[in-house]
């Protein structure tokens, strides 16, 4: 155990020096910020332009701040699980271009726990980001609108407690497949030949599988792609932005949420082994 | 001084080792054994197998036979060994977005028993002033020295070193072989150096292992394998044509070549180059030059590699 926290250590002491990595901790909550900046400067010519020809019926829904967080956080997770995975991808495949994993291998740790350890890296980075992610939206979306009920001609059209309900569950069901999703970014950087290989071909699969998930029908119901913030959104998340807003026609299927729940963990443990079998015999 | 312990395990033992890359047979049955306390060079040519060896045996790539032990441990379980084996690459293998003093900070993470500080080990390589330098901004020289610098926050106890010369200039690469001395006299130290510059080798290596083929044709220490090879001597003296008939009586002694006036080249094997001064002398012939000519690695290396070895790999002798 103690050979594998030296390692994690090694791993995060090279990670906080790492330009990229700050990028990738920093890049999705400014991409948020910057999204909502620009939303709300659209929204304040769009009012202004409203107020001179007589219109604004739907400031009290537009301004709820509760749209402009999920919207901001879909966009921010959509951000980071690529740019995690790619780097991820480009991990462990680097350093064994570099030959620096050579060093670790011989001094301090198994192939096993440096795998471990740079699967855990990638997971405390996007832990970092994601904690960064969450103030910087909720910051923002305070700042340039209010949080509150959904209101529309007096009338409730769905309450504090409840959005912050569906919001919770919307960001957790989003947040179990990033696991997967980085474990097979490892598992991509382990099999490949070298980092642009990696990351070319981890980017190229999560993308493909962004693309393909809609004419899977049903079956895409077993991939973890299928519950992750994307290009092309299928998650809980992207019901929740519409459901905070008080639109009425969502159509939830319960035993989707059921399988969002479950679905993702096996997908992961695969990876991993799989990652950790590959390591085995590669050589290095 | 060193004072080795009684029973010292052994840093490195390859036995049969068998390597493939797909139908060529790279590596076949390998024997390697480098003794403790000792600085033993790895040579051969491109293609010979060298960097395969090393590869498997710092468990870097997997092979198909044979059984590597060093310092006891397994290929796949150096790590088990606490520090005590570390290897420098023929690339500096370091991670190039740090500074040197973060890649030594860096190493101290992974030693488990550091002996030096990184402050310490950049003194000792001459790389203080680049400190804050990026690996990737060092020239490969320089890299190369970082590289070992790294190595030598602990104590280890085995060094394997890939091409340790490559891109070191004179000074450098004489900084290197003191350090590789120093570290062997002190600490006892034992390395296996895998090297293409033959001289380099000569003057700091206690054994050598010629490696061609994929095979080990020649191994020892070295003053067995110089000693073994044929000695050349030069007498140069005042009567050539006598000293002539009197050496040719000689036991073991061949002329070789008599074309230069006043010289004789002899070769005279294992033979006391004294024995044909005291009979040349004892005649009144008046020697004044007497110079044996060891065979060096270099005349040793090429005789190897330029026959075929694998003909008859047991007669090469193999110590």
């Amino acid at each position: 155990m103690s050979a594998f926290i030296a390692t994690l250590r090694a791993e995060l002491y090279v990670a906080r020096r790492s330009t990229s990595a700050w990028l990738l901790v920093l890049l999705p909550a400014f991409a948020v910020v910057l999204r909502a900046t620009i939303v709300k400067l659209a929204e304040s010519g769009q009012a202004a332009r409203d107020a001179l020809l007589g219109g604004g019926d739907d400031m009290a829904v537009a301004s709820n701040a509760w749209g402009q967080f999920v919207d901001g956080f879909a966009t921010g997770l959509t951000l980071l699980s690529l740019s995690l995975v790619a780097w991820a991808a480009w991990s462990f495949a680097s350093d064994r271009d570099t030959g620096a994993l050579r060093h670790v291998l011989i001094r301090r740790s198994s192939r096993m726990h440096l795998v471990l350890a740079k699967l855990c890296t990638v997971w405390l980075l996007a832990l970092c980001a994601l904690l960064l992610l969450a103030a910087g939206t909720s910051a923002t979306c305070a700042l340039l609108w209010e949080f509150g009920p959904v209101v529309e001609d007096g009338y409730e059209l769905i309450g504090s407690e409840e959005i912050r309900e569906e919001v919770w569950l919307g960001l957790r069901l989003a947040l179990i497949p990033l696991p997967a999703a980085l474990a097979f970014g490892v598992l991509v950087s382990v099999l490949a030949q070298s980092a642009t290989q990696a990351v070319t071909a981890a980017l190229g699969i999560s993308l493909a599988l962004d693309v393909f998930k809609g004419v899977l029908g049903e079956a895409a119901h077993y991939l973890y792609a299928r519950y992750q913030p994307s290009l092309i959104d299928q998650s809980y998340l992207q019901d929740v932005g519409r459901l905070v807003r008080g639109y009425s026609d969502v159509m939830i299927d319960p035993q989707v949420l059921a399988l969002n729940e479950w679905v993702p963990l096996p997908q992961l443990l695969l990876f991993v082994m799989l990652a950790l079998l590959a390591v085995r015999r590669k050589p290095l | 001084m060193f004072e080795a312990p009684a029973n010292p395990p052994v840093p490195l033992s390859v036995t049969g080792l068998h390597k493939r890359y797909g139908a060529t047979t790279v590596l076949q049955d390998l024997q390697l054994r480098v003794e403790p306390g000792a600085v033993h060079g790895l040579v051969g040519l491109n293609g010979s197998g060298k960097t395969t060896t090393l590869e498997c045996i710092l468990g870097m790539r997997p092979f198909d036979g044979g059984e590597i032990r060093v310092l006891g441990h397994a290929p796949d379980a150096l790590y088990r060994s606490e520090g005590a084996i570390v290897s420098i690459f023929d690339s500096p293998s370091l991670h190039p977005h740090l500074t040197v003093r973060q890649v030594l900070e860096h190493a101290a993470l992974l030693c488990q028993h550091p002996v030096r500080s990184p402050a310490e080990v950049e003194a000792l390589l001459g790389i203080v002033k680049y400190s804050g330098y990026r690996i990737r901004e060092l020239s490969l020289g320089n890299r190369r020295r970082a590289s070992i610098a790294q190595a030598l926050l602990g104590s280890p106890g085995f060094v394997i070193l890939d091409e340790p010369f490559n891109g070191l200039d004179a000074g450098g690469v004489d900084d290197v072989l003191d350090l590789i001395a120093r570290l062997n006299r002190e600490e006892g130290t034992a390395f296996l150096l895998s090297s293409h510059q033959l001289p380099y080798l000569e003057r700091v290596c206690s054994h050598l292992s010629v490696l061609h083929k994929g095979q080990i044709v020649l191994s020892g220490a070295v003053t067995e394998l110089f000693n073994a090879g044929d000695t050349r001597l030069r007498v140069r003296c005042d009567d050539v044509v006598r000293a002539l008939t009197l050496v040719q009586d000689l036991p073991g002694v061949q002329v070789e070549d008599t074309r230069e006036p006043g010289l004789l080249t002899l070769r005279i094997g294992q033979s006391n180059p004294a024995l044909v001064n005291q009979t040349l002398v004892s005649k009144g012939i008046l020697v004044s030059e007497l110079a044996p000519e060891r065979p060096s690695l270099t005349s040793l290396f090429h005789a190897i590699t330029s026959a075929d070895p694998l003909q008859a790999p047991a007669e090469r002798g193999a110590a």
